[in-house]
C-alpha cells in the first residue's frame, strides 16, 4: 500500500518537474550525424563522418571541387617541378587555432612522421610513393616521389597538424583536443555523441559567420527528421532517405538542397566462374535492367543513371552510354550464352537437352532501400526468365562475403569517387583478393584484363592530359567488359533550417561549405 | 553464500556464451578498424596488437584478467580507451531509464489490474485488458516516434531526443514502460482474481469489512508476490528494450554503447557491456528476493 503510493508520487512528480523545466535558448547551428566519428584526427579517421569533421578542424594543402579537380586550400598554389617533385607554396600568415603560425615545417613534420612510421596511420601505405620532403623556406614544401604518381594529391588529404603533434607523446592529443588551421576550432566533446566547435577568428578565408557549431549523433533516422521538424537541428547532410523528403519539404522552415553527388552504386559480378565469367551474360543483364526507371522510382529524381564509376561532372568522365533496357537484345545474348529465356520456350524444347534458365543469387545489405531496389531488379529480370534469389545480410556478414568473393552478384556503393585512380584499385588484376593479400584487394569480382591493367598503371604515373586520354580508353573497355553493372550516382541531399543560409553542399558531402554559410536569426 | 556462487556462475556462463558467439560473428574486426585500403603489414600488426591472432579462449583469458584489474581497454586502435569509465558513464543513464520505465509501468499497471479484477467482466475490465493487449503489441520503434510526434512536435511540451534534463527522460521512459505496464496489469488482474477467491476474503467480507479494505489490505497484499516476481524477471526485458529505445531517443546509455561496439566489432566493449547487463539483471533478481521478505512475513521467517 505504502509502496504503491510512493511509486505514483514519484511518477507524478517526474511528469510535473519535466513539464516545468524551462528550455534553454541557444544560438548557433546544430548538425546531426548518424554515427559517432571514431576519431577527430584526420590521420586516423576512416569513416565519412570522422574524415569530414577532422577536415573542418584541420584542413589540407589542397581540397577537391565537385569535378574532382584539386583546389588549393592551405596551399596558395602548387606546381610540378618535374615528374617526381611537387612544390607547394603556403598561404601567407596561416595560423593554428592555438595562435602559433603554420609553416612548411609543420607540413613536413606531419607527413614525415607517417612516412617514417613514427606515427602509425592506416593511411601510411597510401603515402608510400613519397621518398622525402623538403622545407626550404617557411612557405615552401617540396615532396619528392619515388616514381611519378598522379594520385598523390588525393592521398595527401589527412590534415596538417602542429609539428609537436606529428609524433611523440603529444600526437595522441590530436584525437582528444584536435588543433588545426581550419574554419572551426574544437571546444569540447563531452561524450561520443556531442561535439562543440566554434568559429576560428584567424581563418584564412575570414571568420565563419556561425556563432557555434554543435554536432550531435542521432542514430535513428526518424528521430533525426523529427529533430529537424521540431527546429532543434539545422543541418542534415546525406543521412536522410529519399522517401522522407516530401514530409520535410512540406515544413515551411526547412529547405531541401540537392546537388549532383559523387557516389557510385553498382551491381558487382563474380567473374571467377559461370554464369558471369561469360561476357554475354553480363551484357544481357545490363540490357535486361531498366536502371532509369529504378532510379526514378526509388530516388524521386535524386539519382542520375551512371555509365561508369565516374560521375558526369568529373574531369575524367567519358560518356559510354551505360545500361539501357533492350529485352530482345538481352534475350538474344542469353540464348547465345546457352540459357533459355522467357518467351523462347518452344525453341529450347526442340534442342536436346533443353537449355536451363539463368539462375543466380543477388546479395545485399539489410538496408531497407537496398533491399527494395534488389526486389525490383529481380522482377525486371524475371520478365526475361532469369531467376534471381535475393539474400540480404547484416553488414559485417555481407561485407565478409563480398571480400572473400563468396557471391554471384552484389549491390554495393562507393561512397565518394574523386580520384580516378580508384579504377586501378578496383579493376586491376593485381588487386584481386586472395589469401596472399589477406583478401585486402578491392577487385572483388576477380576481373582480369591485361590491356586495362597496363592502361591504368600508365595513367597513375602520367600527366594530366595523358591521364584524360588513358581514362577515357579505360572507361570504354569497362563499358564493353562490364565487370560492374553501373547503376546510378545518388545526389547529395542536405536539409537545412531557416537559421542556416548560403549552405551549398559539395558533391563529396564535405562539411567545408559550412565555412561560407551564415547563421541568421529566424 | 550460495547466492553469490550462483551469481558468479551465471556471470562466467554469460561471458563464455558471448565470447563463443562473438567468435562466430562474421566480419573481420581488422577490416572495420583499418578500412579497406590498409596494408597487409598493418593488418597483421594490428591483429597481433589487439590479440586477434590468439585463439578465442586466450582472448577470453586476457579479457578476464584485464577486467579484474580494471585495465580493460577497447580493442580498437589507436588509443584504446579504457572500457570501464565508458560503462561507468553509460550505466547510470540506462538504469535511470529502466527504473523510470518501471515506475511508469507500476504506476499504470497496479491500479488498472486491481480495478479490472475488482470489477471483472465489466466494461472497465474489458477496456483495461484491451489496452494491455495493445500495449504489449506496440513495438517500441513505432511507439517512440509516435510519442515524439504528439508530445514533442504537435504539443511542443517535450524535447525530441537526447539527454540532460528530466524532460528528456519522459518520452523514452513511457516508450519503454508501456509494454511493462500492459503485461504487469494482466498479471496483477490474474493474481488479484486468485486472491479474491481465497477463503480469507470470504471471511473478511462475512465479518462485514468494507469492500475497499478487503481489496487493498487482504487481497492485494497477497497478490503482491507474483507481481514482484514478474517485475524482477521483466527487468531483463526492460534492459533489452532499452537498446531500441535508446537508439530512437539518442539516449547515451548502455544500448548506444553496445551498438557502437557491435558496429565497430569492438569485442572487448561488447563483452563488457553484456557482462554489465547480466550483472544488473542478477542484482535486480537479488533485490526481488529481498523485496519478497519485505512484503511477506512468511518468507522472512524462512
Amino acid at each position: 500500500m505504502v509502496k504503491l503510493r510512493g511509486w505514483s508520487f514519484w511518477a507524478a512528480a517526474l511528469l510535473i518537474l519535466a513539464r516545468c523545466h524551462p528550455e534553454s535558448s541557444e544560438s548557433g547551428v546544430t548538425l546531426l550525424i548518424e554515427s559517432p566519428p571514431e576519431s577527430l584526427d584526420g590521420r586516423l579517421a576512416l569513416s565519412g563522418n570522422g574524415q569530414r569533421l577532422a577536415q573542418l578542424i584541420a584542413p589540407d594543402l589542397v581540397t577537391f571541387d565537385d569535378k574532382g579537380e584539386p583546389v588549393p586550400d592551405l596551399a596558395d598554389s602548387y606546381r610540378q617541378l618535374d615528374p617526381v617533385s611537387l612544390a607547394f607554396k603556403l598561404r601567407a600568415g596561416l595560423r593554428f587555432h592555438d595562435g602559433t603560425p603554420l609553416t612548411s615545417e609543420d607540413v613536413k613534420a606531419t607527413y614525415d612522421a607517417i612516412v617514417k612510421g613514427e606515427f602509425s596511420s592506416p593511411r601510411a601505405q597510401k603515402l608510400a610513393a613519397i621518398s622525402s620532403i623538403d622545407a626550404p623556406d617557411p612557405e615552401t614544401v617540396i615532396f619528392h616521389l619515388k616514381r611519378p604518381y598522379a594520385p598523390i594529391l588525393a592521398e595527401l588529404t589527412l590534415g596538417i597538424v602542429p609539428r609537436q603533434r606529428a609524433r611523440g607523446p603529444q600526437a595522441a592529443l590530436q584525437d582528444e583536443r584536435p588543433v588545426g588551421a581550419g574554419p572551426f576550432r574544437f571546444v569540447s566533446r563531452s561524450d561520443e555523441n556531442h561535439l562543440e566547435l566554434r568559429p576560428f577568428s584567424a581563418y584564412y578565408r575570414g571568420e565563419p559567420r556561425i556563432s557555434r557549431l554543435q554536432v550531435r549523433v542521432v542514430r535513428d533516422e526518424t528521430a533525426r527528421v523529427l529533430e529537424l521538424l521540431k527546429g532543434r537541428a539545422d543541418l542534415l547532410l546525406g543521412s536522410i532517405s529519399p522517401s522522407v523528403l516530401p514530409t520535410v519539404k512540406r515544413n515551411p522552415s526547412l529547405r531541401v538542397i540537392t546537388g549532383p553527388g559523387s557516389g557510385y552504386s553498382y551491381v558487382g559480378l563474380n567473374l571467377r566462374g559461370p554464369p558471369f565469367s561469360d561476357r554475354r551474360v553480363r551484357q544481357a543483364l545490363c540490357k535486361a535492367l531498366d536502371v532509369p526507371l529504378i532510379a526514378e522510382a526509388k530516388f524521386h529524381g535524386l539519382a542520375v543513371p551512371a555509365s561508369g564509376m565516374l560521375p558526369r561532372h568529373h574531369w575524367a568522365y567519358w560518356d559510354t552510354g551505360g545500361c539501357r533496357r533492350d529485352l530482345s537484345k538481352a534475350a538474344k545474348l542469353l540464348a547465345e550464352a546457352g540459357y533459355t529465356t522467357a518467351g523462347s520456350e518452344d525453341l529450347s524444347a526442340q534442342s536436346t537437352p533443353p537449355k536451363p534458365p539463368l539462375r543466380f543469387t543477388l546479395k545485399t545489405s539489410s538496408d531497407r532501400l537496398r533491399k527494395s531496389i534488389a526486389l525490383i531488379m529481380k522482377e525486371q529480370l524475371a520478365q526475361l526468365g532469369v531467376e534471381v534469389e535475393l539474400r540480404s545480410l547484416e553488414f559485417g556478414t555481407f561485407f565478409n562475403d563480398v571480400r572473400k568473393g563468396n557471391f554471384d552478384a552484389v549491390t554495393l556503393k562507393w561512397a565518394t569517387v574523386f580520384e580516378p585512380n580508384l579504377m586501378q584499385d578496383v579493376f586491376s588484376s593485381r588487386n584481386i583478393p586472395s589469401i596472399d593479400n589477406q583478401f585486402s584487394g578491392l577487385n572483388r569480382g576477380g576481373y582480369a584484363n591485361a590491356q586495362l591493367d597496363l592502361l591504368l598503371e600508365r595513367a597513375s604515373g602520367a600527366d594530366r592530359t595523358q591521364r584524360l586520354t588513358l581514362y577515357h580508353q579505360a572507361q570504354e573497355i569497362l563499358e564493353r567488359d562490364l565487370p560492374y553493372i553501373p547503376l546510378w550516382h545518388e545526389d547529395v541531399v542536405a536539409v537545412v533550417s531557416s537559421r542556416l543560409r548560403d549552405f551549398q553542399p559539395s558533391a563529396q558531402g564535405f562539411l567545408q561549405p559550412l565555412a561560407l554559410a551564415r547563421e541568421v536569426s529566424p | 553464500m550460495k547466492k553469490s556462487a550462483a551469481v558468479a556462475l551465471a556471470m562466467v556462463g554469460a561471458l563464455l556464451l558471448i565470447s563463443l558467439f562473438l567468435n562466430l560473428v562474421p566480419g573481420d574486426p581488422v577490416d572495420i578498424m583499418l578500412g579497406e585500403h590498409a596494408a597487409l603489414v598493418d593488418r597483421q600488426a594490428l591483429r597481433h596488437a589487439v590479440g586477434l591472432d590468439q585463439p578465442w579462449y586466450d582472448q577470453l583469458w586476457s579479457f578476464s584478467k584485464s577486467l579484474v584489474t580494471g585495465e580493460l581497454r577497447s580493442s580498437l586502435p589507436p588509443f584504446q580507451k579504457k572500457v570501464l569509465p565508458q560503462i561507468a558513464a553509460a550505466l547510470p543513464n540506462t538504469l535511470l531509464l529502466a527504473f523510470a520505465a518501471m515506475a511508469i509501468g507500476v504506476a499504470l499497471a497496479l491500479p488498472l489490474g486491481v480495478l479490472a479484477a475488482a470489477r471483472s467482466h465489466s466494461a472497465i475490465d474489458h477496456l483495461a485488458m484491451a489496452l494491455s493487449v495493445a500495449g504489449v503489441a506496440l513495438p517500441r520503434f513505432w511507439l517512440g516516434p509516435m510519442l515524439i510526434i504528439l508530445f514533442a512536435i504537435k504539443l511542443d511540451w517535450l524535447p525530441v531526443s537526447g539527454a540532460g534534463s528530466l524532460r528528456h527522460l519522459v518520452l523514452p521512459a513511457i516508450t519503454l514502460g508501456v509494454a511493462l505496464a500492459a503485461f504487469l496489469s494482466r498479471v496483477t488482474r490474474a493474481a488479484m482474481l486468485e486472491a479474491l477467491r481465497e477463503e480469507f476474503i470470504t471471511v473478511a467480507r462475512a465479518k462485514g469489512l468494507a469492500p475497499l479494505p478487503v481489496l487493498w489490505k487482504h487481497a492485494f497484499r497477497n497478490a503482491l508476490l507474483p507481481i514482484l516476481t514478474v517485475l524482477g524477471l521483466e527487468f531483463g526485458t526492460l534492459l533489452g528494450g532499452a537498446i531500441v529505445t535508446e537508439k530512437v531517443f539518442a539516449w547515451p546509455g548502455m544500448g548506444t554503447l553496445l551498438l557502437n561496439g557491435i558496429e565497430a566489432r569492438d569485442y572487448n566493449l561488447v563483452r563488457a557491456v553484456v557482462l554489465a547487463f547480466t550483472f544488473s539483471y542478477l542484482a535486480m533478481n537479488a533485490l526481488t528476493d529481498l523485496a519478497y521478505a519485505a512484503v511477506d512475513p512468511r518468507v522472512r521467517k524462512q
